[in-house]
Parts: structure tokens; sequence; C-alpha cells
């Protein structure tokens, strides 16, 4: 029941992850972060198997370092995806296969452009303006086809996020624990404090 | 052609022999386990699942010892944790006294929970390791570096059958008193709080409730050994005796390793806790 | 002295040389000259073509400039067999990138992956250096359009305007005697065939001894790039009085 959501705006994008961390029938931890920073512009967000997320994603972070230590220029936020998903298609055809899906945020730093990318762990990839991973995906995509425009601003898409939020204490039947949120915009990478505005029941 | 290119073109630095450390680094921290032998089978992680799954075969050949209650927090006076020491194959009770905290170095403690071999093996594993790492960087490793090295062997082992849910306590200058959980799906992560084993939602229930960061050592200590016996008394599988640790800022501290039944009666009897268990024989 | 060091690529001489290297740019320096100027709005690229026997079939061969990939062009000076198996190399791992990135690769980072392979050459045992220099022209988002010029070594620059092969020197200090700055595309290639007339043995110049490539950008705002045909570079001659008179033409065709 992890949570992964993310929103593009006219200049920035919203990543946001649930903050529990379940193990069986346990919560382990209910501050978890479950994004990586990939260079001062793109942001990664992973769900799925245990172990595998984090390895995955550090594997990712850590070549995407590299080839802007090598080459003096940051990889922009679709080539980056284009480069995960490629690393994704390996994987799925290797004897163990990573079990991560994955939403990618970033921002153009040269023309400023906001871009989204959904890939899951079979190695698919899209450029959408909003989406979402596991459950979410079921109360969040027609909330967001609803509310969502291309041009909108910040404090729209934070109102957006909320909707969802709430949408997803009044349904779903396990607590997240609240989203961690990063916004990125052609300044870099914010954490945003979503504060938890308490419970939400249905009507 | 493209054959004939692709072998000239391999990197210029091919057979330089790197040292031990860098060879480590860039092909992780399993010198060691690279002549760590496998059982000559096919898929030795079906087979061993085969073997030793209890659940869907109670006469399989192979009884991993298993179920525990460990547990570890942080508070202002440093990290308690606390451990029984029941070692069990399926309903048998294998031993009474086993240590469960392996002592690292003397600011480094690891837990084990889970396959009693594999934990056993690895934490000594680390512990060469860590003490590798200090001879060769003149400082004491960092729990999260440790931590690391831990969680990156067993996820190289995903999948063929490891079972391990271990904690690294430790005091060091660069972090203060840090607490990871690591287990055998490879995560690996930092916190406040964390209780393992096939107890630990018994000891959850005493701890979360009275828990504050703020306790006094003595306050902490008495409610990890609380904790811990809230589980060994519910928990089929965690008995044994209390074995406490505080980790302080100059080294961890060994509060005992005692039987927990007088413990039990006492706190029964005293405090009127476990009002459940009936003292007197009609 | 030289015979103990100059067998082997891998083997400095005691004067600290590779003779090997240095053997494989003599051989460049006797190959048709090649030539790239760097214009404000695009990049030309011009080559002189040596084997003009009556018997070639000429338009079968384009024997000096070739198409990396979308957005690159290069020109060759030296083996022509060797400069084979490297555009090959070279377009292989474009490609690669692409399929990776979804993006075109960066000019300077093909140039590198090139040079890292002739590099290897200079280093392990046994082999030869490849026997070929290269001009390479594109553009990319970041840098836009660029010059770059390989040797044998694995060495790489950017140039403004540059020269390989045959006469190289003094074609060399004419494009520094006349290279502007802010040149645009056309002015660039009169530079070119004049340059290239000066430097080649022929005092008139035909299609038939020059090839021409240009990468510009069309008024919608794309990167092309195009290789002459023998028309064009025909009437390109004629506008600068450069081409050969109609009465010695030959009878071939």
């Amino acid at each position: 029941m992890e949570v992964l959501l993310g929103i593009t705006g006219k200049d920035y994008v919203i990543i946001a992850s649930s903050k529990a961390a379940m193990r069986g029938p346990t919560v382990l931890k209910a501050t978890d972060n479950k994004t990586r920073n990939l260079n001062k512009n793109s942001v990664m967000a992973y769900s799925g198997e245990s172990g595998d997320t984090v390895q995955f994603a550090e594997l990712i972070q850590a070549n995407v370092q590299l080839y802007s230590m090598r080459n003096g220029v940051a990889l922009s936020p679709p080539a980056v995806s284009s480069f995960v998903r490629s690393e994704l298609a390996k994987s799925i055809r290797s004897k163990r296969p990573y079990n991560v899906n994955l939403l990618l945020g970033g921002v153009d730093p040269k023309t400023g452009e906001p871009s989204l990318h959904w890939l899951d762990y079979l190695g698919t990839e899209a450029k959408i303006p909003y989406a979402a991973h596991g459950y979410a995906q079921y109360y969040c995509l027609s909330l967001l086809d609803k509310h969502h425009h291309p041009d909108i601003d910040l404090a729209r898409g934070l109102t957006i996020l909320r909707m969802c939020s709430d949408e997803l204490k009044r349904r779903l039947p396990i607590d997240s624990k609240g989203l961690y949120v990063k916004i990125v915009s052609k300044e870099g990478i914010k954490e945003h404090v979503f504060e938890d505005e308490g419970q939400v029941l249905p009507a | 052609m493209d054959t004939l290119v692709a072998q000239y073109s391999c990197p210029a630095i091919e057979d330089t022999t790197l040292d031990a450390e860098q060879d480590e680094l860039l092909h992780g921290p399993d010198a060691l386990s690279l002549n760590f032998s496998l059982p000559p089978i096919a898929q030795p992680s079906s087979w061993l699942r085969a073997m030793t799954d209890d659940a869907s075969n109670p006469n399989c050949p192979i009884k991993i010892a298993h179920g525990t209650t460990t547990l570890a927090f942080r508070f202002k006076g440093g990290i308690i944790v606390c451990t029984d020491s029941r070692a069990t194959q399926g309903n048998w009770i294998a031993s009474q006294t086993v240590k469960k905290v392996i002592e690292i170095n003397n600011s480094l403690l690891g837990t084990m929970a889970g396959g009693a071999a594999d934990c056993q093996y690895w934490l000594a594993y680390l512990g060469m390791q860590c003490r590798l790492h200090e001879l060769r960087n003149k400082r004491r490793i960092t729990v999260a570096a440790a931590s690391k090295i831990l969680a990156n062997l067993v996820y190289s082992y995903k999948g063929m059958g490891l079972s391990m849910g271990t904690m690294c306590a430790g005091v060091t200058p660069q972090e203060g008193p840090a607490l990871y959980y690591v287990d055998s799906d490879g995560t690996r992560m930092a916190g406040n709080m964390f209780c393992v084993g096939s107890g630990q939602t018994f000891a959850y229930g005493v701890l979360d409730a009275e828990y504050r960061y703020e306790m006094e050592d003595e306050e902490a200590l008495e409610l990890g050994r609380r904790s811990i016996l809230a589980a060994m008394h519910r928990d089929a599988y965690s008995g044994g005796f209390i074995n406490l640790y505080h980790v302080k800022e100059d080294g961890w501290v060994k509060h005992g390793f005692s039987d927990m039944n007088p413990i039990f009666w006492k706190t029964k009897l005293e405090k009127g806790e476990f009002s459940n268990v009936t003292a007197d024989m009609e | 002295m030289s015979r103990r060091y100059d067998s082997r690529t891998t083997i400095f001489s005691p004067e600290g040389r590779l003779y090997q290297v240095e053997y494989a740019l003599e051989a460049i320096s006797h190959a048709g000259t090649a030539l790239g100027i760097l214009a404000q709005d695009g990049i030309v690229l011009a080559a002189e073509r040596k084997v003009t026997s009556k018997l070639l079939e000429q338009d079968t061969s384009a024997e000096k400039l070739y198409i990396l990939n979308d957005n690159m062009i290069t020109a060759v000076a030296g083996m022509t067999a060797d400069a084979n198996i490297l555009i090959n190399y070279a377009r292989d791992a474009a490609q690669r990138y692409l399929l990776t990135y979804n993006t075109d690769i960066p000019c300077e980072q093909l140039v590198r992956r090139l040079c890292d392979l002739k590099q290897g050459y200079t280093q392990k045992g046994g082999l030869r250096p490849f026997g070929v220099s290269f001009i390479y022209a594109g553009w990319d988002p970041q840098l836009e359009f660029q010059l770059y010029q390989s040797n044998p070594s694995g060495n790489y620059g950017g140039w403004k305007a540059t020269s390989v092969g045959a006469n190289n020197a003094s074609a060399q200090s004419l494009l520094k005697q006349d290279y502007k700055e802010e040149c645009n595309l056309k002015e660039a290639c009169e530079l070119a065939v004049k340059v290239l007339s000066k430097t080649m043995d022929s005092t008139k110049l035909s299609s038939e001894k020059i090839e021409f490539a240009t990468v510009g950008k069309t008024k919608a705002g794309k990167i092309y790039h195009h290789l002459w045909g023998a028309e064009e570079i025909d009437a390109l001659l004629k506008e600068h009085g450069l081409a050969k008179a109609e009465d010695d033409e030959n009878g071939d065709s």
C-alpha cells in the first residue's frame, strides 16, 4: 500500500511518497523517505520489493552523477528517464530482476520545462502530466483527470495534492502515515513540509 | 569486425591489481563470501526453501533455528538494546541461553533474529570488516557504514534463502548514537526504535505506550526489560534470559543476562501486572 | 638507435617518443587534404579526392566525407580502410547512446569515444595505431555548432577552422590569415574552396577532385547535414572562378 504521486504544473513538478515503511503487520518507520535526488534538477520516487528499491535507486543515482562528472553536463530529465527505462528493461531480462516502480520528476535547467515520467518494473515508460503508483492510482487518477490543467500554479498544485491525500485517508484501509513531498523547479529541488491535517472520514 | 573492435576497445587499465579495499568498493564487500561455497545443487534457493519450509511440511528435514524477540531504541542517554535468549527449531526449544547480541566492538552492537546460523556467521563477518576498516582508516567505522556493509552483503544473497532481521546500534563521534535496522530482504533504515522477531508486536505494545525520548537511564533500562518480558511471556518462540545492554557515548555497558522467571514473578507480585496469570492454586 | 623502439607501439624511445604514432601521423600527411570551417550559422567540410583514375567509378564511393548520425558528419584523412572501422564504431556508439538516452549524443562525447578507442592502440601490444585523422562537424543543443579534429594518438581538440592531410601546414596558415569569426556559411564555403585551390596540386578544380559537405540550420530551425552533389560543387567553383576551363574537359562518361 505504498503511495507515489506526481503532479506537474506550469514550471514545477511535485513528487510525493507515503512516509510509512511497512514489513508484515508492522509499521517499522513513519518518517521514511522513498525518494532520491538524481541531480540538481531531477528526483526519483520508488516503491516495490524491499531491498530492491533502495539498491536500484542508488544505482541510478550513482550512474547519473557519474555521467555529470564524466561529461560536465547534467542529463536532462527525459534523458534520465530514458536511461532508467533501459536499465529496467535490462533488469527484467536478467536472472534476478529489480522489482521497482518509479516516478521521475524534473525541470530542464535550460528550457525550464517540467516533465514527469511514469515507469514500472517491466520497463514501461510514459511521459505524463500527473501520475500515481499502487492503490493511489485507483483513487487519485480520476480526481486528477478532473482537476489538473497543464498551466496550474504551485498553490493550485498543492491544493490538488491535498485533495488526493484526503481521498487516500478517506478510503484506503491502511494509513500511510502522511506524505513526504518534494518540489522541483528551475531553481532546484526543495523539500516541502506537507502538514498532516488530521483524520478524514467518508461521508 | 565488431568483435575485433570490441576486443581492443576494452579499458586500457585492465589487469592493474587493486588493493583489497578498492576491490571491495568496486565489487561489494564480499572478498570472503566469494569463497563461500554453495551446495552442489542446480537451484540452491528453491532447494533450501523445500527443505526448510516448516509451515507447509512439518516433516521437513532441516529445521532452522527461528523465533526471537529483540528490541532497540534511542533516547536521551543513548541506546537501549534488549533481547530474549530462546532458540527454537519448529516446536522444539533448542536452547534457552542464546546470546543474541553480538558485540562487534566496544561501541557497536548487533542483534540477531531469524536464522541463528545466518545471523551468527554474517555478524561475525561484519565484525571482521569493521576491524579491517579500523586498521585501514585509523578510525572507528560509522554505524551507517557498518550497517550498509551488512545490507549490501545480504542483498547479494537475496532470494537464496537467507533469513535475518538485525539491528546495528552504536555511538560514534561523527553520528552520535545511531540505530539501523537491516534485514535479509536488503532493507536498511535508520530509526529511533525497532522491535524485530516473532515477538515484535508484543514488545511494540509495551514500548510504544511508555516510550519518551527524555527518559532517564534507569527508566529506559526498565522499559527495555519490561518490553522484552512482555514478548517472552506472550510469544511461544521467545523466552529464557533477558539480555540487556546500554550503548553510551563511551561504549556499551552490559546490564545482565537474567532469567526471566524471577523477573516475571517479581513484576506480577510487586506491581500486580500480568493479572491473567493466577498465582494461587485453588 | 630507433630500430629498437619504433617497431612496437607500446614502447617509449629514450627521447620519450612513440615512433609508431609519429609514423601514423606521417602517413596521414601524404593523404588528400581535408578541412573544416566553423561559421555562425553552420559548418563546412571540404576534402581533396586523391585517386582520380579515369577508370574509377566516381559516384559509387564517397571517399572522404561520412555521416556519423543525424547531427554529425566527418571528414577523413589517412587510410580509408582504417577509417571505415572507426566510422562504423562511431555510428554504433551514436546509435547506442540514442537507444539509452533517447537524445542524440553530444558531439564532444562521440569524438571522445572514438579517441578513447584510438588511444588504446597506442598502448596495447602488437597492434598498429589507426592511420587516420578526422575533422568532425556537428551540432548539439548544449554547445550548438562545433568543429573538432582528432589524430592517431587519440588527442582531440575543438577548432574554428582546421585542416589535415597533405599540405595541411599551408592550408592552416591560409585559414589563419583569412578566417573571420563572424563569417556565415556561404562565406565559409568560399574560403574552403579558395584554400583548397591553393593547396591542391592542380590549379583548376572540379567536382571529381573535391568533396564538399555542410551542416546548418533550416529556416524552421531544424538541423540538417548535406553531402554536396557534383552539380552543386561545380556551381560553387564556377561562382568563384575556380572551375576547370570548358575545353580541357576529360572525355569519360
